[in-house]
């Protein structure tokens, strides 16, 4: 998974005393951080602009001594909530559909036929994740990111226990539509 | 459908209430899936679709075109501004030429003499032969006219002008 490289707490201590620190942090999760959000629905600028913003809101939570744990989990809610704020309606938040973005990289992938073959697999899979609702989807994204269960919660503010469920039933209806 | 069917995600996730725990629940799904082709094949499918999920995940951000409302945005914007450009440019006041008579040098320096002219433009000139006396003539002092006949279809597109008509402008040079 992306984003296992971060740390469960990372050594803030140093993020408010080092550039250098606030540098690789910001390596670190951007990239994550930006495909969530795309992969949201926000286009390629206005997730630049999110995850700008959420670094700032960082830096000030830091600033005014705000808690270190878990900054990782932090910074997605931050995301997902400035996100949310600039998405005025449910269709254009789910409109943009993971479909084929996986196609153009299998195409370079071993022979014609199974390129083909995968190319088709992810057709499904997209057709599958459309009929995924806004819970299903954002925990599977924020799994595919990297994410405990914990933070999952904690970003989307629901229990652990209803991700595990939310996760299960996503998994096992994305199993189903694609005939797996 | 297996009493375990309900945990086989969170297992694979290592996401399990007392994972922490060893030898516990995660040892028993696991013994479970190895004797339960059910759940076994239910494993491989979500390990599979899981996969392609990342795979779809980890391609969006670079996969994804611009779409076609920005794109068409974008255009719109590029048609407004060069219609803007055009309405300014043509409401530019137009420069009047003013008619000023520099005085000439008293001794103007040998070389300006010394170029030759520049070529004539190709139009066809031609003497206006002896006509008759205008009628202003009697009131306006005598001055060399020279007239100079433009081709129509050079100042309007084809079609415009019936054929065979030409304009001829007069030119008074004045001393």
């Amino acid at each position: 998974m992306s984003g296992d490289s971060v740390p469960w707490a990372l050594p803030l201590a140093r993020f408010q005393t080092s550039e250098r620190e606030a540098t690789t942090l910001f390596g670190e999760l951007r990239k994550p951080l930006l495909r969530y959000l795309v992969c949201l629905g926000l286009s390629s600028d206005e997730a630049q602009d999110v995850v700008q913003d959420s670094f700032l809101s960082l830096h000030r939570h830091l600033s005014a001594g705000g808690s270190q744990e878990n900054i990782r989990s932090w910074l997605f809610r931050v995301a997902h909530n400035q996100a949310r704020n600039r998405q005025n309606s449910y269709a254009r938040r789910f409109s943009a559909p993971l479909d084929d973005a996986g196609a153009e990289w299998v195409l370079d992938e071993a022979t014609p036929e199974s390129a083909l073959l995968e190319k088709e697999k992810l057709q499904r899979l997209g057709h599958a994740i459309r009929t995924l609702n806004a819970a299903e989807r954002e925990c599977l994204l924020l799994r595919a990111s990297g994410l405990r269960y914990r933070e999952i919660g904690d970003v989307l503010g629901i229990a652990t226990s209803t991700v595990a469920g939310t996760v299960e039933r996503a998994v096992k209806k994305l199993a189903e539509k694609c005939n797996v | 459908m297996c009493e375990y069917s309900g945990r086989l995600v969170a297992w694979l996730d290592n996401e399990l209430p007392d994972q922490e725990l060893p030898d516990q629940e995660a040892t028993n799904v696991e013994w479970h899936v190895r004797h339960c082709a059910e759940c076994r094949k239910a494993v491989r499918a979500y390990q599979e679709v899981s996969g392609a999920f990342l795979v779809c995940y980890e391609a969006a951000i670079v996969a994804r075109p611009r779409s076609r409302m920005t794109l068409r945005i974008a255009g719109g914007v590029a048609a407004a501004v060069a219609i803007l450009a055009l309405v300014l440019l043509a409401q530019q006041p137009r420069l009047e030429r003013l008619s000023v008579r520099l005085p000439s040098p008293a001794h103007a320096p040998a070389m300006a003499f010394e170029k030759s002219a520049p070529p004539a433009p190709a139009v066809a000139v031609r003497q206006q032969p002896a006509a008759p006396a205008p009628i202003h003539s009697q009131w306006m002092a005598e001055e060399p006219v020279v007239e100079v006949a433009l081709p129509a279809d050079g100042l309007f597109p084809p079609g415009a002008v019936p054929q065979g008509f030409s304009f001829i402008a007069e030119v008074r040079f004045q001393q």
